[in-house]
């Protein structure tokens, strides 16, 4: 059965989702429950939306991405922050929106369970979650897709080398492997300087290197397909050295392909900081991020539900609206053209 | 016979990757910060750390450590925990049947589900509750899991009363791993079916989604037609000849959901307060009981790679092009 | 049937049968164990799990003494009236100077195993607790504790005497440590390392299994040597660590009986109408405060200076708005601590000395110790990850902020936390403690912990967290302990209680009660200690379980 090569796979017969599933495993997937999910994003129907114009969902998903970023930015820089995010005051502990005793004057979104203004916090918060969220995609987008581009291009040892070491990565649970590259990083910075790197940093590292596996394969199977065709053989021949083929033939193919699992990925990489945060590993506090006023306050989830709810809803309403973006971009791009 | 050669390739790949991970997680484990003996014994002097440190083989070079530790891996020791001296393989035979249980129950809710949605979605392709469908699995998607978890926790929970918000007891499978007695089964599933829901929400549109897709093309194909034509009814035909032929996608992604879930399901064990590996990931890590997480994350990937190999050569003797371009040649 | 038809007809099965099964399960209240013994079966929640029980090393909470206490005994317990009496043994009794004391046994008691607890029993257990060349299973904390012990010996099978070093005439409350010093049965501390996880020993229940994180079942002692007792037929301790969750689960019927000490739990305990609460009285209460690290040398802390460090501890308290910080993490339901003590311990005042909260004479303090430091006034808060804890320190930091302090919140887990805090890493440490003592005596509780820092002998008191040397608190530490009548006590641990103050050693917070939720349907009685000596103590959060039934 050495026919699985890519070359070696009849013309495209069969569902979408067949197509994406059944050819991650023959090169060799150990399916991770994030790929599992975004092979299923892309064969809903919006993953077989046309690509000229964009659909009611695609615009409120801009204008929502557009106004969170706007409040993260204010608030981060002080220029409106709707409020005090550390100031915590007696008289609106624990109470939210709907609580018994009502809302206290000026907190339209409650308090958390030490007073403090929900409505600055979840805005401080926003600018938290997406710095970290974004930064940890940019390390998996650069490192992953660079690793991936390689793989895919040079192919023999060195494919078998890198996938091997994606699977590796793959094999241990997101969560765990983030855990503890936490736990290492935290403790090196540690050993090394008195002032250590901040949390954020730490995070987006961790979950960084969590996120490279996810980037490498779909980079890797992008630019597998991309180097098999006619005008790449062609260039080679004429001469035109690796790094020059790479960066003008192959990579302006394949990244509509790994932008596009970069939205994603920053949708999962938010879940991920949320996830942490609950397992007692995330920024350090007062610093709000969505995760961890989850997390500080999910002991009163049954007495002050609002606070858990509110920064959900946050991260609902993100992840959605990512997902519906990294959806739209693939169909533009049609991400896939590459694989027929 | 080439299922031969396949099958010895496909094992050697096997051993290598399982030698890999093997090593992968001794090392992670080995670059964990901090002194054991600090934990053990905080307010021992110097001397009783050096002794403790020794004791523990903390002192050898990295590979002799290495060593003797697939030794004991090959002979089923998995060390102990530093902290009551309890054999590592004990808690996992605890804590794995309760995780693999959830596993059990969440995939099984979510096919529940997903099957007659997914069918549905595709024999109504393009009209309006196949719109509406697609968009509640859409969000369904976006929804994390401890945000789930969170909620049904509060409102079936907490307010409804209808189930418990956490707790455990052993099950149908615990008394095969470690021969406990399940005086509750009833409370068993009680206790277990927040969580399970918690887990298939998110795979139940996965799934869902998949099936659809697959069906839409099997629908198209002659033989569907054919049946059409021979007057068999819209239902026979969804049911027993359009399912079958496309669910391979759905099972395979059943399979591989397998192994991710056993490992996956930290969170959701944590917030529901389930005993199961995930819970006692989280605990091994906090408490700095570096054996014993090593022990753990190589069962979970060890079964991960087991399971994903299995499906994985599974499906590539199933997958009909591949037979096709075999049967081609 | 085809292969796909058949799964799908095994799932829709299972599924209505796990429907059908939780139907009829949550009818009823679900409970763990449906059938009961005589005397009921009691399902209890506590805070922790504990996976080490070897006592003489094991570092417990009031979780894992809580356990202890219904497997093991002690040779004494407090009474209600603060004295340590005797009770798994017959008598203690001190010769004239307090150097010697006689330790008489009751006859025909034995253990889970059925070994007599007899001197030499008694004797191996106290060998291996203060640490005895060549005893087995010594640990590193208890020796430190009981470090003026001299030596243990049998006098007859009945009959054990030790001799100490110095004359302490609290060392009844030493037999008892909080509830650490349960006597363990040989076969048990002499089995190496598989004391930790083999408990026997000769109190009302005895082991069944212990699911770790899971369930640790205890069932009755027909052999006890209190007839009648105990009145349970089993009880299954069940860790669960978060609060709401235990409160919520003892609502919701799945636990009989929990403890906690967390006032926001008090307060919902308190709302849900068909529960008992039983709260600790006044009087020996765990006092929450913060520890204020005086380190010196390469982890020099701005509390330990030379010349601003008094000026800087000053500060520090007098910046906290203790009533605002109590009123928003227990909603005011706890006291604010006046000190190391609480109102029945020697030595306790309502007004020891620690500074008022001022604001403005806070920050003029903080300007002095700027001008002498260099123009920093920079701490780092050390907590664990727990979120009560983060949250306390969240306000102590905005308070500090208010004042012109920069305090930086480091969050360890519980064992780092004590190691930064014994290496002087950290500037403040957030902790919990008993330190009110019993009887006439503030001791056992802080002579170990607030002995100077730098021992007499040249060594290093590695468990003083404060890293202080008071000349004044050592003296009245010293004195106290070989002081025999009430009057005498109160006046050195007055004093002792000044000194603290004065040198702003730590911030007291508030006194914390220990709170036991009950389903109405357990009756938790506390039967009357034998020999009349009086009616238990319910101290630490740990409550007696002999009297313990379920209807």
């Amino acid at each position: 059965m050495d026919d699985l090569r890519p070359d070696a796979i009849p013309e495209s017969s069969g569902s979408t989702s067949q197509q994406i599933v059944g050819e991650s495993i023959e090169r060799g997937f150990l399916g991770s429950s994030s790929e599992i999910a975004l092979a299923a994003v892309e064969t809903g129907p919006e993953g077989e939306a046309s690509r000229k114009k964009l659909s009611i969902g695609a615009w409120l998903a801009i204008g929502w991405m557009g106004f969170i970023i706007l409040i993260a930015v204010l608030a981060k820089t002080g220029i409106f922050t709707w409020g005090d995010p550390n100031e915590s005051f007696v008289s609106c502990a624990r109470r939210g929106p709907f609580s018994k005793e009502g809302t206290a004057a000026n907190f339209i979104l409650g308090c958390d369970s030490n007073g403090r203004d929900m409505l600055a916090r979840l805005a401080l918060g926003t600018w938290t979650s997406l710095y970290v969220a974004v930064g940890a995609i940019l390390v998996g987008f650069s490192i992953g897709g660079l690793l991936g581009i390689i793989s895919g291009y040079f192919g023999g040892k060195t494919d078998t080398f890198l996938t091997g070491l994606f699977n590796i990565l793959l094999s241990v649970p997101g969560v765990v492997l983030a855990l503890a590259l936490v736990a290492f990083l935290q403790g090196s910075a540690e050993t090394a300087s008195k002032s250590s790197i901040s949390p954020e940093v730490i995070l987006i590292i961790a979950i960084g290197i969590v996120g490279i596996p996810l980037v490498g394969r779909i980079a890797r199977a992008s630019a597998l397909s991309w180097t098999q065709r006619e005008f790449v053989l062609a260039a080679r021949s004429q001469g035109a050295k690796h790094r020059r083929v790479i960066i003008k033939e192959i990579l302006p193919n394949v990244l509509p392909a790994i932008l596009s699992i970069s939205l994603l990925g920053i949708a999962i990489a938010i879940v991920a900081e949320g996830t942490l945060a609950i397992l007692g590993v995330g920024v350090r506090p007062p610093t709000p991020s969505w995760g961890n006023i989850i997390a500080a306050d999910r002991g009163n989830l049954f007495t002050s539900p609002h606070i858990v709810f509110e920064a959900s809803l946050m991260i609902f309403l993100t992840v959605l609206s990512l997902n519906m973006l990294g959806d739209v971009v693939r169909a533009r791009f049609d991400v896939r053209e590459g694989l027929l | 016979m080439e299922l031969t050669k396949l099958i010895a390739r496909r094992a050697v790949q096997l051993v290598i990757v399982l030698l890999f991970v093997s090593f992968f997680t001794f090392l992670l484990v080995r670059l964990l910060p901090g002194d054991p003996t600090d934990i053990i014994i905080p307010f021992g002097t110097e001397a009783k750390k050096a002794q403790l440190r020794a004791d523990l083989g903390l002192g050898q070079p990295l590979y002799q450590q290495y060593i003797d530790y697939l030794g004991n891996i090959l002979q089923g020791n998995l060390g102990r925990q530093y902290s009551s001296g309890r054999p590592v393989s004990e808690l996992v035979a605890q804590s794995l049947p309760v995780s693999i249980q959830l596993m059990i129950y969440a995939q099984l809710i979510a096919l529940l589900f997903a099957l007659p949605l997914g069918i549905w979605a595709a024999y109504r392709a393009g009209s309006r509750s196949d719109a509406a469908i697609n968009t509640t699995g859409f969000a369904l998607l976006a929804l994390p899991n401890f945000v789930v978890a969170l909620v049904l926790s509060y409102f079936i929970g907490a307010r409804l009363k209808w189930l418990p918000t956490g707790g455990y007891a052993p099950g149908w499978l615990d008394p095969i791993f470690d021969g406990t007695r399940s005086t509750d089964i009833g409370g068993h599933f009680n206790y277990m079916l927040l969580p399970a829901i918690t887990l298939a929400l998110g795979q139940i549109a996965i799934y869902m989604r998949l099936l659809r897709s697959d069906m839409i093309a099997t629908l198209k194909e002659n033989f569907i037609s054919m049946a059409r034509a021979k007057g068999i009814s819209n239902l026979r035909i969804l049911w027993r000849h359009a399912l079958r032929p496309s669910s391979l996608t759905l099972l395979t992604v059943v399979g591989l959901n397998v192994g991710a879930l056993i490992g996956g399901a930290i969170v959701v064990e944590v917030i529901f307060g389930i005993p199961g590996m995930g819970q006692k990931i989280t605990l091994a890590i906090f408490s700095r009981e570096y054996i014993e997480l090593q022990g753990y994350v190589l069962v979970v990937a060890v079964l991960f790679i087991l399971v994903n190999f299995f499906v994985d050569f599974l499906y590539t003797i199933l997958d009909p092009r591949i037979r096709r371009g075999r049967s081609a040649t | 049937m085809s292969r796909v038809n058949r799964i799908a007809a095994i799932a829709v099965v299972v599924g209505a049968m796990t429907l059908a099964t939780t139907g009829i399960s949550s009818a009823s209240a679900p409970s763990r164990a449906p059938q009961q013994a005589k005397g009921g079966e009691i399902t209890f929640g506590l805070e922790a799990e504990s996976t080490n029980y070897c006592l003489t090393g094991a570092q417990l909470a009031a979780s894992g003494i809580q356990v202890v206490k219904a497997v093991y005994d002690t040779l004494t317990v407090p009474n209600s009236k603060g004295e340590a009496v005797p009770y798994l043994a017959k008598s203690v009794k001190p010769n004239a100077d307090f150097t010697v004391w006689t330790i008489g046994l009751r006859e025909g008691v034995t253990f889970h195993d059925g070994t007599p607890v007899d001197a030499a029993a008694i004797k191996a257990n106290l060998d291996s607790y203060y640490g005895a060349p060549d005893a087995p299973n010594v640990g590193s904390l208890i020796p430190i504790v009981l470090g003026f012990v001299q030596s243990v010996a049998v006098t007859d099978p009945l009959t054990v005497t030790v001799t100490l070093k110095t004359p302490v005439s609290t060392f009844p409350a030493y037999l008892y440590l909080t509830g650490r010093m349960g006597i363990m049965a040989p076969a048990q501390l002499n089995s190496g390392d598989a004391c930790k996880t083999n408990l026997i020993g000769s109190g009302p229940f005895k082991v069944s299994s212990i699911r770790q994180n899971e369930a640790t079942v205890v069932t009755a002692n027909p052999n006890y040597w209190q007839k009648g007792y105990p009145k349970a037929a089993q009880i299954t301790f069940i860790p669960v660590t978060e609060g709401a969750a235990r409160t919520n689960q003892l609502q919701g019927g799945q636990l009989d009986m929990m403890h906690t000490s967390s006032a926001t739990q008090i307060a919902a305990l308190k709302n849900i109408g068909n529960i008992n609460a039983l709260t600790q009285k006044p009087g020996y209460r765990e006092i929450n405060y913060s520890v204020l690290v005086q380190s010196k040398g390469a982890t020099a802390k701005v509390f330990g200076n030379e010349t601003v460090g008094a000026d800087a501890r000053k500060a520090y308290n007098t910046a906290l708005d203790r009533k605002k910080i109590n009123q928003i993490q227990n909603r005011g339901t706890f006291t604010l601590a006046n000190g190391l003590m609480d109102t029945k311990a020697p030595g306790y005042l309502k007004n020891a000395g620690y500074p008022k909260y001022n604001p403005k004479k806070a920050k003029a303090l903080v300007a002095k110790v700027k001008a002498g430091n260099d123009g920093a006034f920079d701490i780092v808060l050390g907590t664990t990850t727990d979120a009560e804890n983060s949250k306390l320190a969240q306000q102590v930091q905005e308070q500090l902020d208010k004042v012109g302090i920069t305090a930086t919140i480091a969050q360890f887990d519980q064992a780092t936390l004590i190691n930064k805090a014994i290496s002087g890493d950290i500037d403040v440490l957030f902790w919990r403690n008993l330190h009110g003592g019993y009887s006439f005596s503030s001791d056992p509780d802080n002579y170990p912990w607030w002995s100077n820092y730098n021992t007499a002998s040249g060594g290093k008191n590695a468990i003083n967290f404060a890293h202080f040397n008071d000349p004044d608190t050592q003296a009245a530490l010293d004195k106290g302990r070989t002081e025999t009548t009430p009057a005498q006590a109160k006046a050195t641990y007055t004093a002792y209680n000044k000194a603290f103050a004065k040198g702003n050693f730590i911030t007291p917070m508030w006194y914390v009660n220990w709170t036991i939720g009950s389903q109405k349907s357990v009756k938790v009685a506390l039967p009357a200690l034998p020999d009349g000596a009086g009616k238990p103590l319910f101290v630490y959060g740990v409550l007696p379980v002999i009297g313990l039934s379920k209807k």
